[in-house]
């Protein structure tokens, strides 16, 4: 027994080792990218996006989404402020990247479910926020070539310093630059640089939580260091692998809000 | 103080200084070389915001716009080609774009047809379309039909970005707010709006991009242009008052150092006060800086002819090169230290008027007129020692007179036998052109002001005059009591109503606010029909509208609509610029609003009400700075000759500049700008020189022997030739601002022509004939 032990613990070492030495800037990002999240889940959030001179503007939605096979539907709706409660977005996600994604929206106000259909630019940002929907994780990994910088030590956790360039030179940013919790795996400091290679935005996680077994980002922040406008997200109430009806995602779930 | 006391301080200075006179060239060069360390820290701005103090009303209303709705200030970009629907000129559009975007230091968002996508109202939704796809098709393909016909599906979207005829398309680079001036001039002495105009300039003028005929325009790039033009015109400028300050010198002292020492003077006048201004980080504007620099030429030569023209008399009499030299600054010191002393106090009367250009050129102008004075007043005396001693040479009057002295003594014969005619003809001129003051008008327009001469003003105005382009605007923003008012459909019903109400305006050309969007979205939303392009019933839709509208990527509303929903904002371009009319247009329409809307505020910003301001500040401003100057100039005569009336007699002449040169404006329709607004009080600090240095010698002369028409005469033949020939070189030196094609400068250099042959002939013709009838020395004695 103690000599089966005494194996194990040396082939786990030796792994740790080639794991270290081996691994690569695009297996650090794919690892990111693969964190478990779950067959289902629920959350809460609250967005304050802060101008520079320091007007504010709050948002408070809730979201459900349920993964089927490789495709994933969601369904969102705004609780907060009262003019926009109820406002739902359901969207399926497909993997297969020539199928487009299908998505629907409600207007309360009007009584009617729109079906948008067309893309719109993936460098977008997300609900007004300093987050685009890359940023939110719909960025593949080869949409950039990671090269892996160092490792280092930031807030007391050891991290993977990983800088990102995008294939294509039409993205918003040049490049940017992870510190990659190596425990987590969840990106905690984003340095995103300009085409003039001046630094544009940073994100900051202010809080990983592990929630049912799941790491968690319960509080980031995107601050836009050249006009000054931040936006802080914070989640509440996650839940992994909820019990959830496939009805959940459908325009008749959608007109019914919350 | 006696005259010849204060002659006998000038005369130990001299004498003191002729010691240490190696001393004195070692600190010169000193403080020379400081002072070039100085001036490459010097920061240049030219922007519009920067010409309000700190604290303006108009100021503090602009940066309350940009913090609620971001930077008013963009690059716009005008292409013109034979059809732009074509693959060509379509993939160059958006490379251009792309460009553009990417390589502006503070580019934020491009609007044009390559890189828009909007929304399509379909039966059972909305199709989220870009207008020019990432592959462009093919010239010709039914794709690119599709596209043209895609491009003009939207009116409101069109009118903005291609012209009728698809000739024409415009780029708009939306910018993102500017650093405060303490931020940026720790890392740089460029000015963020000089950054990005240059950068457009660079990007525009790249051969790849030629087939597109791309002409900028926007804040950033029309300053930067102005920065450039101005730095060329100085040069240029500089170069010719050199030029004319080497052969005057060289006619007039037929030496080396007659030439030496002036443009020492300017040296150290124009070095040591830009090293200052580097120094203490003072604002300096690059369109007013040509005033100090010839400045510094037209008085170092006005200076220094006072002192050679004494010094060759004085050596024509006894030949003693050091005697010379003390007898001269003795003699003349005095003169000139208070000619530079009330030209410094004109100069800095435009410190009252609150336009920083304005302090800029009277901090700058008495600065540099200050070291001018002193460099003279150090290197000229230096200078001049140096040398053998020379025999005397007896001039024809065996008192070293010269020709032109006697023809001065005979001018002055001449004006005491005609007074009454010379009077007479004085106040004819006087009143006519005295009513010609009452027709001045401001202006600030480039048009008025730099005039279509210039190239890159023909440009800007070729773009703001097509059809897409505009070259003014101004921006009205209304306030609500509460937040979220905004977002009310009777409130932005309102807009509405404000936004018919200016469309009625002859000056007006395209109105921009949130209703393009929100009436946009209202009509997608239901199936893209034509009848829903209105604004929505509920507060509800409004806000669930843009809520989609966010959520599909758009940007634009915050430019629009204030993060509390509390203020929207209504941006008027107008066709043309006429300051009288657009003054009465923007009164009318804020009258109105205010009547049309009880309870809520609304407030015009933007380059236009910035300019009337401005305008306003300027003709006030411009009086007071005059009136300052008056009474100044008339207080330090006062205490200078002992006297009131020789000080109230004193000013006489010299209101003849601004008689002359306000009245030729009036009448010829020449507006008070920026740079015609210094002359008056300019042209007073300048040619009072000219009777002091009147009203100095005739004292001495009288004090010699109190009979006036005896030191009238010997005035005339002592100090006549200096003044003549001074205001004549000044003349000539001023008259370098009229080769240039800028018509600011044209009508800067005509009129300081004006006033200073205005100012000489009242010297010539009306001072003697007030000295003698008001017996401004006392009555005359027996000798």
């Amino acid at each position: 027994m103690k000599r089966y032990f005494f194996l194990a613990a040396l082939l786990f070492v030796a792994a740790m080792q080639l794991n270290a030495q081996n691994l690569t800037g695009r297996d650090i990002v794919q690892r990111v990218k693969d964190r478990p999240d779950g067959n289902s889940r629920y959350a809460e959030m609250q967005l304050t996006l802060v101008k520079k001179n320091g007007d504010k503007r709050e948002r408070k939605m809730v979201s459900w989404a349920m993964d089927e096979g490789k495709d994933t539907k969601k369904i969102m709706f705004f609780t907060y402020p009262g003019d926009v409660k109820g406002t739902g977005f359901l969207t399926w996600d497909y993997d297969q990247s020539s199928k487009e994604d299908d998505k629907w929206l409600y207007l309360p106000a009007m009584k009617k479910t729109r079906r948008i259909s067309g893309a719109s630019s993936k460098t977008d940002y997300f609900m007004g926020t300093d987050f685009t929907y890359d940023d939110m994780g719909g960025r593949s990994v080869d949409e950039d070539k990671h090269k892996l910088l160092r490792e280092e030590v930031r807030d007391g956790h050891k991290c993977w310093v990983v800088e990102s360039t995008p294939v294509d030179s039409r993205e918003i940013y040049s490049r940017k630059v992870s510190w990659i919790r190596q425990d987590c795996n969840v990106a905690v400091y984003v340095e995103f640089y300009d085409k003039l290679n001046k630094l544009h935005r940073v994100m900051t996680v202010l809080d990983v939580k592990k929630i049912e077994g799941f790491w968690t980002v319960m509080k980031m922040e995107m601050k836009n260091v050249q006009s000054g406008h931040s936006t802080q997200i914070v989640v509440s109430g996650p839940k992994y692998d909820i019990k959830v009806d496939k009805s959940m995602f459908t325009v008749a779930k959608l007109e019914k809000c919350l | 103080m006696k005259s010849h006391k204060i002659n006998m301080f000038f005369g130990r200075y001299a004498a003191f200084l002729l010691r240490w006179r190696w001393t004195a060239i070692a600190l010169f060069a000193i403080v020379l070389v400081a002072s070039f360390l100085g001036m490459s820290k010097m920061v240049q701005q030219t922007s519009f915001d920067d010409y309000f103090i700190e604290g303006d009303p108009m100021l503090v209303k602009t940066n309350e716009f940009k913090a609620n709705f971001g930077n008013d200030y963009f690059v716009g970009i005008l292409t013109e080609c034979d059809n732009l629907f074509t693959k060509e000129n379509l993939t160059l559009m958006r490379e251009l774009g792309e460009e553009l975007l990417d390589s502006l230091s503070y580019g934020d968002k491009i609007t044009s047809l390559v890189d828009l996508e909007f929304m399509l109202g379909t039966d059972d939704g909305m199709e989220i379309v870009q207008i020019v796809p990432d592959e462009i098709p093919e010239t010709g393909s039914p794709e690119m039909e599709q596209i043209r016909s895609l491009a003009y599906s939207k009116p409101h979207v069109a009118r903005k970005l291609i012209s009728q005829d698809g000739r024409n398309a415009w780029i708009l680079v939306k910018l993102r707010a500017f650093p405060s001036e303490e931020e940026w001039k720790q890392t740089s002495n460029v000015s963020p709006d000089i950054v990005i105009g240059e950068e457009v300039t660079r990007i525009i003028t790249k051969e790849k991009y030629a087939s597109l005929h791309p002409k900028a325009t926007g804040m950033p790039y029309v300053t930067q242009q102005k920065s450039v033009y101005i730095g060329q015109e100085m040069g240029r400028l500089v170069m010719i008052a050199a030029i004319i300050c080497i052969l005057v010198m060289l006619l007039m002292t037929r030496s080396l150092r007659g030439i030496v020492c002036p443009f020492l003077s300017v040296i150290g006048g124009i070095v040591i006060t830009f090293g200052i201004a580097g120094y203490t980080q003072m604002y300096v504007d690059s369109t007013v800086l040509m005033i100090p620099a010839i400045l510094a030429f037209a008085v170092a030569i006005a200076y220094n002819i006072h002192i050679f023209s004494y010094f060759k008399q004085c050596m024509r009499r006894h030949g003693k090169r050091k005697q010379a030299v003390v007898e001269t600054i003795s003699e003349i010191g005095w003169s000139v230290v208070f000619c530079g002393l009330t030209t410094v106090i004109s100069l800095m009367s435009f410190m009252v008027i609150p336009i920083r250009p304005m302090k800029c050129v009277g901090m700058m102008s008495s600065l540099t007129i200050l070291f001018v004075l002193l460099t003279t007043l150090l290197m000229a005396p230096v200078l001049l020692s140096f040398g053998k001693d020379k025999k005397p040479k007896a001039g024809i009057d065996g008192e070293g007179g010269t020709r032109l002295g006697r023809a001065m003594e005979k001018l002055n014969d001449f004006t005491f036998k005609h007074s009454k005619p010379i009077v007479a003809v004085f106040a004819v001129v006087c009143v006519a052109l005295g009513i010609g003051l009452w027709k001045i008008e401001p202006a600030f327009d480039i048009e008025r002001t730099m005039g279509k001469a210039v190239p890159y003003v023909n440009d800007v105005l070729t773009v703001g005059r097509s059809e897409l382009g505009a070259l003014y605007s101004y921006d009205l923003v209304m306030e609500f009591e509460n937040e979220d008012d905004a977002k009310q459909p009777e409130n932005l019903r309102k807009l509405e109503q404000l936004e018919e109400l200016v469309g009625t305006y002859s000056l007006t050309k395209r109105t921009n606010s949130i209703l393009d969007i929100i009436k946009d979205l209202n009509q997608t939303l239901n199936g893209g029909n034509k009848a829903f392009y209105r604004i929505p019933k509920t507060e509800e839709e409004v806000a669930q509208m843009l809520m989609l509208y966010e959520n599909a990527g758009g940007s634009e509303a915050e430019y629009w609509m204030d993060y509390g929903y509390k203020r929207l904002r209504l941006m008027v371009e107008i066709s043309d610029f006429n300051s009288a009319e657009v003054e009465r247009e923007l009164n009318d329409i804020a009258k109105k609003t205010e009547e049309m809307f009880p309870g809520v505020t609304v407030t015009a910003v933007g380059n236009i009400p910035q300019y009337t301001t401005m305008m306003q500040y300027l003709v006030r401003g411009q009086m007071q700075s005059f009136i300052i100057s008056v009474l100044i100039i008339a207080i330090i005569l006062m205490i200078a000759f002992q006297s009131i009336r020789v000080g109230l007699i004193g000013l006489i002449p010299n209101l003849m500049p601004a008689i002359f040169v306000g009245g030729f404006m009036g009448w010829m329709g020449i507006p008070l700008d920026m740079m015609t607004a210094t002359l008056i009080p300019m042209m007073l600090g300048m040619v009072v020189d000219d009777t002091i240095h009147f009203f100095n010698h005739s004292k001495l002369e009288y004090d010699r022997k109190p009979n006036y028409t005896y030191a009238l005469r010997r005035t005339f033949r002592v100090v006549g030739v200096a003044i003549v020939t001074t205001s004549i070189i000044t003349s000539a030196v001023f008259a370098c601002f009229a080769t240039s094609a800028c018509t600011m400068c044209i009508n800067f250099g005509v009129l300081a022509v004006i006033g200073i042959l205005s100012a000489l002939l009242a010297d010539l013709f009306i001072t003697p004939l007030l000295v003698k009838k008001f017996k401004v020395y006392g009555k005359e004695k027996e000798c």
